[in-house]
């Protein structure tokens, strides 16, 4: 079997009355990686998340997902049992209560270990008897979590995790997903906190207006992406810089700051062609990469 | 489980209206013997006629309460991912909230009507066990389509208010329309014995209106297929 | 094991801790034969992924420092050529630390001698050759 994709989509497209929320995406999440799905609030993330789990149906394309395709319900049904989702609002019946929850939830998968429910149960410090709508927000979001890694999915997807989380919270959180990681769980989560989506995703994947702009595994990110700033002595030649990798070029008097993808030598030497009295060369961290790839060209 | 859920979720709407029709007929039952007139003949059998009508109309009303609910509602409060993500399928959501809301509804068109005949055997009134059941089947059997009705609304409308209103308007609708120009098939005059009663005795016909029943059970159930194909497709 | 990884630096975070486990050889803070702690546990203590750990371990093993035995783990295995190279680097650094003092005397600042290494870094050696 070669490299498989956990998630994989042809052209997958949402239109709705008179905007195009996702538009002929390609998505390809690998498995046994962690990958970090990045994009502006009204990207499109949830909603491809949601074409994905068959609760919005496609306008066109195609997708599957642990090789089941999204678009048939039976074949949705069987996808669902091995995925563990959890919702950017952390969904959870009010009427419930936490006890009753889990009970609840555990009955439909098989592959729920009652001994990793008791152990988030004793670190999250959840009260059993208390009714949900009574929780607070971080208790709930706990909650919504402990569901999702109670089990052994072959895939967890999570729409913006560490929301209502403090910082002991989210370093919980990050624990647990390294550990689920580490047995082999593929990971695919949406996060506004670029600060967690850098210290433990393997690949990134920046969408905008419904298109992925980006798609790349973190290291390459580090290792490519390089802001170089240079100074001329006179008004800088803005036009020769235009070349593979140069993503944006910033001119000012007589100073250029280059922002590239890849191919950050041939600029450099490029200025050195064009007599350039001062080569900078920075790394970008994930946040500038984010920013500048989302930003109006 | 998703049946423990449906019963969670209709807990108490069930039990209140089970306590509230239950002690409703008794105590009418019971009591109400003082109203009678006594130039009417065949008084009890009247009474337990009277009973029914007012059975009929809290039944319709907890039955379509009952109705509601289900995943349409529980995307308008936001909590539809979480059993949208639950690996069963559409159909099942609805057959399981089907399933439940029809057991209650039967012990609510049951019970209180058990409750009665011991109040009158009690009271050395005793009744026939026959009327009894005829009048439980022709409410089951012609009502269930109502709450099929609040089924179908509350899959159409997802309001937590709107839903219910809608229902309720569709009710008074219907019974207005059928009693103007179709009062052969006005589906009321079944539920409540108005075309089986003999008004001599007041005591129900050996012959109910069974292609009636069967009519408003098909109905009933057409109504409920076509709830799941509403859930079936419609997105969230 | 007192690893610390910077997402924010330009350096991929296996390639940091492949570094981070050299220079613990180097120093000697780890031994001859003396165990790593697991792909997982190792994973979960510095909170990255374990593709991270499990990558510079692969890598350091294609080196000849690490040595994977399977079922027990990842154990230093200190070779003879390792061992020269770690003298070699020890004079490098004397070098640098020399240039270092000698360039901060002439009045630059650190950043900018990072950024000037940084630089000089990224110039491939044929660019150099055709100088």
């Amino acid at each position: 079997m070669t490299d498989e994709a956990v998630i994989l989509t042809q052209a997958l497209t949402k239109t709705y009355r008179n905007a195009e929320a996702v538009r002929a995406l390609n998505l390809s999440v690998g498995r046994n990686r962690i990958t970090a799905f990045l994009g502006r609030n009204g990207a499109g993330k949830s909603t491809t998340i949601k074409m994905l789990l068959g609760m919005l149906r496609p306008t066109s394309g195609s997708g599957s997902v642990l090789g089941w395709e999204i678009t048939n319900a039976k074949e949705n049904c069987e996808l669902r049992r091995r995925v563990a989702y959890v919702a950017e609002d952390k969904p959870l019946y009010g009427y419930m209560t936490v006890e009753q929850t889990i009970r609840f939830v555990s009955s439909f998968y098989p592959d729920w270990r009652k001994d990793v429910e008791k152990k988030l149960f004793k670190d999250y410090e959840l009260p059993p008897e208390r009714k949900v709508k009574t929780l607070s927000k971080g208790m709930r979001t706990k909650l919504a979590l402990l569901l999702a890694f109670a089990r052994r999915p072959n895939l967890l997807i999570l729409d913006e995790p560490s929301e209502g989380l403090d910082p002991v919270g989210i370093e919980q959180l990050l624990q647990t997903l390294v550990a689920q990681s580490a047995e082999g769980v593929s990971i695919f989560f949406s996060s506004h906190q670029i600060g967690e989506v850098e210290r433990i995703a393997d690949q990134v994947c920046i969408l905008e207006k419904g298109c992925l702009l980006v798609d790349a595994s973190l290291d390459n990110l580090r290792q490519f992406y390089r802001r170089i700033d240079l100074v001329f002595p006179s008004a800088p030649p803005e036009g020769e810089f235009r070349i593979a990798g140069v993503e944006r070029i910033q001119a000012a008097s007589n100073r250029l700051s280059v922002f590239a993808s890849k191919n950050a030598e041939a600029v450099i030497e490029r200025a050195h062609d064009l007599n350039a009295v001062s080569v900078e060369v920075a790394p970008v961290g994930l946040r500038d990469i984010f920013l500048e790839t989302v930003k109006e060209r | 489980m998703l049946w423990y859920k449906a019963w969670l979720e209709t807990r108490s709407r069930f039990l209140i209206s089970l306590a509230t029709l239950t002690l409703f007929s008794a105590i009418f039952v019971q009591h109400a013997q003082g109203l009678l007139r006594p130039e009417w003949k065949s008084d009890f059998n009247r009474l337990l006629f009277v009973n029914q009508q007012f059975l009929v109309i809290m039944w319709v009303l907890s039955v379509v309460l009952l109705g509601m609910g289900g995943i349409v509602r529980e995307r308008a409060i936001g909590i539809s991912s979480l059993t949208l993500a639950l690996p069963v399928s559409r159909q099942r959501l609805v057959g399981t909230r089907v399933g439940v809301g029809v057991l209650e509804a039967t012990i609510l068109g049951v019970v209180p009507w058990i409750a009665v005949f011991f109040v009158s055997f009690f009271a050395r009134k005793p009744i026939s066990i026959i009327q009894v059941a005829s009048y439980v089947l022709l409410l089951l059997g012609g009502g269930l389509v109502y709450f099929a009705l609040a089924v179908l609304v509350s899959s159409l409308v997802s309001g937590e208010y709107s839903a219910p209103a809608v229902a309720f308007g569709i009710v008074l609708l219907a019974a207005m329309l059928f009693d103007a120009w179709l009062r052969q098939f006005n589906v009321w005059r079944l539920v409540t014995g108005d075309l089986s009663i003999n008004r001599s005795t007041y005591l129900l016909s050996e012959h109910l209106p069974w292609l009636g029943i069967l009519c408003s059970i098909s109905v009933a159930l057409s109504m409920v297929v076509a709830s799941m194909i509403v859930v079936q497709r419609r997105q969230f | 094991m007192f690893f610390k990884l910077t997402p924010t630096t330009g350096q991929p975070l296996y390639l940091q801790l492949m570094q981070q486990i050299r220079h613990a050889v180097e120093t000697g803070a780890l031994r001859d034969g003396e165990q790593l702690p697991g792909i997982r546990t190792l994973a979960e203590e510095l909170v990255v992924s374990p593709n991270t750990v499990a990558k510079a371990y692969s890598e350091l093993e294609h080196e000849g420092l690490l040595e994977m035995r399977h079922g027990s783990g990842a154990f230093v295995c200190v070779k003879r050529r390792t061992r020269s190279l770690a003298d070699q680097v020890q004079i490098a650094r004397r070098r640098l630390r020399d240039l270092i003092e000698r360039l901060r005397e002439d009045g630059l600042l650190d950043e900018e001698i990072r950024r000037a290494f940084e630089a000089e870094l990224l110039y491939p050696a044929e660019i150099v050759r055709k100088r």
